[in-house]
């Protein structure tokens, strides 16, 4: 009872035409359950639940409207959305807490739709719910999605608006299909030409709870093994002019100096007093473009070895190419790297920090390596025949080789000691296995060592004439420090037998992503069918990528300069979108200008006949309906009286009565055909012939 | 305290609206609307539409977002177009307005506007508007023409001119309210506000009743019904056949002949002349109720004896005009 007291009321002061019909609320209401469903796969459990709960609540309204609650219990359960909203995130300001509370308060909205206004408020509000769907999601089918959602709310503001003659959706829809056509040479201009920014004005802070995939900054065993069978893209790469042999795509990521027992960390000597890192000899440099999918970490990926900086970027002394922010969205640099390379020697406290050994260095890992320093052992005669450090890399190489080392992506679990145990019994393993007790061996043989995680080799596409490196492209191998060599890379990894590489669950964890470590036979064609079609797949992605997705500042500027307006800079951009906006929107108003609407048969054929009347100089007057102008012609021109009225006869009844069949319309367009006009005097009598001969 | 900034910002409205552009009617009569004349302002869901435009922007600059920023151009793109479209919709629109029946000062006078869709676009949305009522947008097919009824209270007699009517639209999305200012030259004719009651006019001693039996209109019996024409008074309009649409019909009345009267602006000595005229008009229309002959004298002009409907309407005319030019 007292629900109806403070309703009825408000809703009598509502104009008659500000009052929303049922079919409108329900639209809207169906329209942002749409909006926040792709949503769902984002939100956590509760706050989804609560949207689908005031949804259903709204949707029983619309039948028994006794079902709406009143004033008193909106705010109560606004004030429920927001403790939902909070019990879930903890705060309502991030990335995934605020975009849960703008979905909330949408979705709460719906409960009060008492004016149009609610309505189109409502309907607006979407738009920005999809801009920030966007935040969780760049797939082009979310794209085409939340398209067909703006769509959807420009039809139901149109048809809020009204006055459109029809019932229905129908002509709501045509009205907006047309408005968003229209738009879309706009929308282009305005995306290609809008300035945009270099750096964020503010940051909400984009949360880092949600974890990506991707590399982290240690190796422990079992890290990269995890990667290993994820298919999941780490970047695309495209070589400017030649794409070098997939064993030398060596990508270079983060490199791992500190060894605690069992994890390497990255542990880099202090830069101060080391300079950029110095190549001494280098080969012509290779250049390529990579677009790098977002890892929240500095490390960008370039070729062993880069040389150049790209723009924020800097070359770490241990070569590594470093980022000056975060890469938080998909990343596109130009890289230069030097495939054969002599890096400069470091300093001593370098070269003791490449040195430093875990306490957990066991008796029999010094003798192993005391016996590739010496392999004739304590001699009878006691002469040491020492090996040099090369010698005794390749020997270690070897052992790996002659012994019954195993690769697999499943290893054995290790205890706590993971390097021995690795080395001298369970003896499978994958790249972090052997690089990490391959790094630890030369430590204890005195030669400095460290660790480089990256990727190695990746997929060519043919279609879109690139290399694809996805996550289990991951691996990791060792730097050596050789005299007079400088930092040289050492594989372990590829020393092992290759008859004795496991890659049974390479093959079925994998799936998508065939590496360069395991030669996965592509023997049926059904198989190869189907690379090429996920390689055209990914092409598209690509293209997506590259030309939406990543469209910068950049891409801006190059755009100007191929325009020859480089110099004018930014305002040159802003100057030109402007103006190209401008034409844009006088394009359209031409079209709409010119724009027919779809005639009738019969109204054709009437414009016809006005067309060559007025070709011999009796061209209808604008306000002149058939008969007036029937009339006049008979006046004017006795000669064609009973042509004009034989077809006004047929015309006047077909049009504005009910009797148009395809009879008529054949009859008028053959009475058409033999009415060809003459101006009456001589001298025009030509001119009249060729109009008559053109409207035919 | 809020009433006088009402009527103050009345008054600026106003002021600025007859600032604006008029559409002239043409010389067959009909204001076609030109581009230069139509008028676009954002609608309060407009501006809501363009916040919420400008924070989707700033955001997905922000986060260098692309696909957020395209879906903004996109919606932003819409808008734009839909301004156009609002603006196109009202371009070339034919609109005539002519004056209705008579009415008696402080009655709502009729017009009537026929806006016409000439040409192959229909057009949506068509609000015609004076003095800021709410109007009910209608459709017009192309080619079709929408006949709009507006009702404008009036205060004095006279010609009552409607001058300007705004045609208003909102159409595509009611982002953008687009208007012009057509003017006419319609007119309605205005009588004086009858006095509550007035004294009887006085018989005129010359003549002596002359009782006729000819069927004249006017009189107490009804006879039947005949379609309207101007002149009749819209007392005898029979409002329920109107309402029921069967267009304009008169009430037709006759019967006994009566007296002879002559209501005379000399005998009345009201010293405003506005009450005189209501006085008269009351006094026409008690006399004209009855049988009897009558005249209206005023000064400078006579309407001499006579009965009916269209004298009664000629003397009401008189009346209305009293003292104004005669156009």
């Amino acid at each position: 009872m007292h629900k109806t007291d403070s309703i009825a009321p408000k809703i009598d002061r509502i104009p008659a035409d500000e009052r929303p019909e049922r079919h409108q609320i329900l639209w809207t209401t169906l329209l942002v359950a749409a909006a926040c469903a792709p949503f769902a796969r984002y939100l956590d459990g509760q706050v989804t639940a609560f949207l689908a709960l005031i949804l259903a609540i709204r949707l029983v309204a619309l039948h028994r409207p006794a079902a709406l609650p009143n004033r008193r219990i909106r705010a109560l359960l606004a004030f429920a959305g927001l403790g939902n909203c909070l019990a879930a995130y903890h705060t309502v300001t991030g990335q995934d807490g605020g975009s849960a509370l703008l979905a909330t308060m949408i979705v709460l909205k719906l409960l009060e739709l008492d004016t149009k206004r609610d309505l189109r408020l409502v309907l607006i509000l979407l738009g920005f719910l999809s801009v920030v769907q966007f935040l969780f999601d760049e797939s082009f089918q979310l794209t085409f999605y939340l398209g067909l959602i703006a769509l959807g709310l420009v039809t139901l503001l149109t048809e809020l608006n009204g006055g459109l003659g029809a019932a229905g959706l129908r002509p709501a829809l045509r009205v907006s299909a047309r408005l968003a056509l229209q738009a879309i040479p706009l929308t282009i201009v305005l995306f290609v030409l809008f300035p945009r920014l270099t750096a964020p004005l503010w940051s909400l802070g984009i949360d880092s709870s949600r974890g990506l995939m991707g590399m982290s900054d240690s190796m422990e065993p079992g890290n990269i093994s995890e990667l290993a069978v994820n298919g999941e893209l780490a970047f695309r790469a495209r070589f400017a002019d030649r794409r070098p042999d997939s064993n030398q795509l060596y990508w270079r990521g983060p490199v791992l100096w500190k060894m605690d027992g069992r994890r390497w960390t990255p542990g880099a000597p202090p830069s101060d007093r080391q300079q950029p890192a110095r190549l001494i000899e280098s080969s012509d440099p290779i250049e390529y473009e990579v677009v790098m999918e977002p890892t929240k970490q500095r490390w960008l990926f370039a070729l062993d070895m880069p040389v150049s900086e790209p723009e924020g970027t800097a070359i770490s002394p241990d070569h590594q190419l470093l980022s000056n922010q975060p890469v938080t969205a998909l990343k596109r640099y130009n890289a230069r790297s030097v495939l054969s390379y002599r890096t400069a020697e470091p300093d001593e406290r370098v070269r003791a920090l490449a040195l430093a050994l875990p306490d957990n260095v066991t008796p029999r890992m010094r003798a192993l390596v005391e016996d590739w320093r010496t392999p004739g052992g304590n001699g009878s005669d006691g002469r040491e025949e020492r090996a040099d450090d090369w010698t005794l890399v390749q020997r270690a190489l070897a052992h790996f080789n002659r012994e019954n080392f195993y690769y697999t992506l499943l290893p054995p679990k290790l205890g706590a000691n993971p390097a021995d145990e690795f080395l001298f019994e369970t003896r499978s393993g994958f790249c972090e296995h052997y690089a990490g007790s391959f790094a630890l061996l030369m430590r204890i043989a005195g030669i400095p060592s460290r660790i480089v995680l990256g990727y190695l080799g990746g997929e060519t596409n043919e279609f879109g004439g690139y290399t694809i490196v996805r996550q289990s492209d991951a691996h990791a191998w060792v730097e050596v420090l050789i005299e007079g060599r400088g930092w040289v890379r050492v594989d372990p990894t590829a020393a092992v037998d290759p008859s004795r590489i496991d890659n049974r669950v390479a093959t079925e964890l994998l799936g998508a992503g065939a590496s360069v470590r395991f030669d996965l036979g592509e023997a049926a064609a059904l198989a190869r069918w189907m690379r090429d079609l996920r390689l055209l797949g990914d092409t598209l992605e690509a293209t997506w990528q590259n030309w939406v997705l990543d469209f910068s500042a950049q891409d801006q500027r190059r755009l100007m300069d191929r325009l020859g307006l480089g110099a004018w800079q930014e305002y040159g951009l802003a100057v030109l979108m402007v103006l190209a906006v401008s034409l844009t929107l006088g394009g359209i108003l031409l079209v709409l200008m010119r724009e027919r609407t779809e005639r009738d048969p019969l109204e054709r054929l009437y414009a016809r006949l006005c067309r060559r009347l007025a070709g011999v100089g009796l061209p209808r007057l604008p306000h002149e309906g058939p008969g007036d102008y029937g009339r006049r012609i008979a006046a004017a021109r006795p000669d064609l009286a009973t042509d004009v009225g034989g077809f006004l006869a047929l015309y006047v009844p077909a049009r504005y009565g009910e009797r148009s069949t395809p009879e008529t319309l054949q009859r008028l367009s053959n009475l058409l055909r033999d009415f060809q006009p003459k101006a009456q005097s001589v001298q025009s009598a030509f001119k009249g012939k060729v109009t008559a001969s053109n409207g035919g | 305290m809020s009433q006088v900034s009402d009527s103050l910002r009345e008054r600026a409205y106003r002021y600025f609206d007859g600032l604006l552009r008029r559409v002239p009617p043409g010389p067959d009569g009909v204001a076609r609307v030109g581009g230069r004349q139509i008028y676009i302002v954002p609608t309060r869901a407009g501006f809501m539409y363009g916040a919420v435009m400008l924070v989707m922007l700033l955001g997905s600059l922000n986060y260098q977002n692309n696909l957020g920023l395209l879906l903004t151009f996109f919606l932003a793109s819409v808008g734009l177009v839909a301004m156009h479209h609002a603006w196109f919709n009202l371009l070339g629109l034919a609109v005539q307005a002519r004056g209705g029946s008579p009415v008696f000062a402080g009655e709502r006078a009729r017009f009537e506007v026929a806006v016409r869709a000439e040409g192959e676009r229909p057009r949506h949305d068509i609000r015609l508007r004076k003095n800021g009522e709410t109007p009910t947008p209608v459709h017009i097919g192309a080619g079709d023409q929408a006949l709009v009824a507006l009702a404008v209270p009036t205060e004095k007699r006279g010609w009552h001119r409607l001058t300007d009517v705004m045609v208003e639209t909102r159409h595509p999305m009611g982002l953008f309210r687009a208007w012009t200012y057509v003017a006419t030259e319609a007119k309605t004719l205005v009588f004086p506000k009858p006095a509550p009651q007035a004294p009887e006019p006085g018989h005129d001693a010359g003549d002596s009743p002359r009782p006729h039996r000819t069927r004249h209109e006017g009189a107490e019996d009804y006879l039947g019904s005949r379609g309207y024409r101007p002149g009749d008074s819209i007392r005898h309009i029979d409002w329920k056949a109107y309402a029921r649409e069967r267009g304009l019909v008169v009430k037709q009345y006759g019967g006994e002949q009566g007296q002879e009267v002559w209501i005379d602006w000399a005998r009345l000595n009201a010293p405003d002349p506005e009450i005189r005229l209501g006085l008269l008009t009351r006094q026409v229309l008690d006399v004209s109720a009855g049988q009897t002959r009558f005249g209206l004298r005023l000064p400078g002009a006579v309407e001499g004896l006579s009965q009916g409907t269209a004298h009664t309407e000629r003397c009401l005319t008189r009346l209305a005009l009293f003292g104004h030019a005669q156009d």
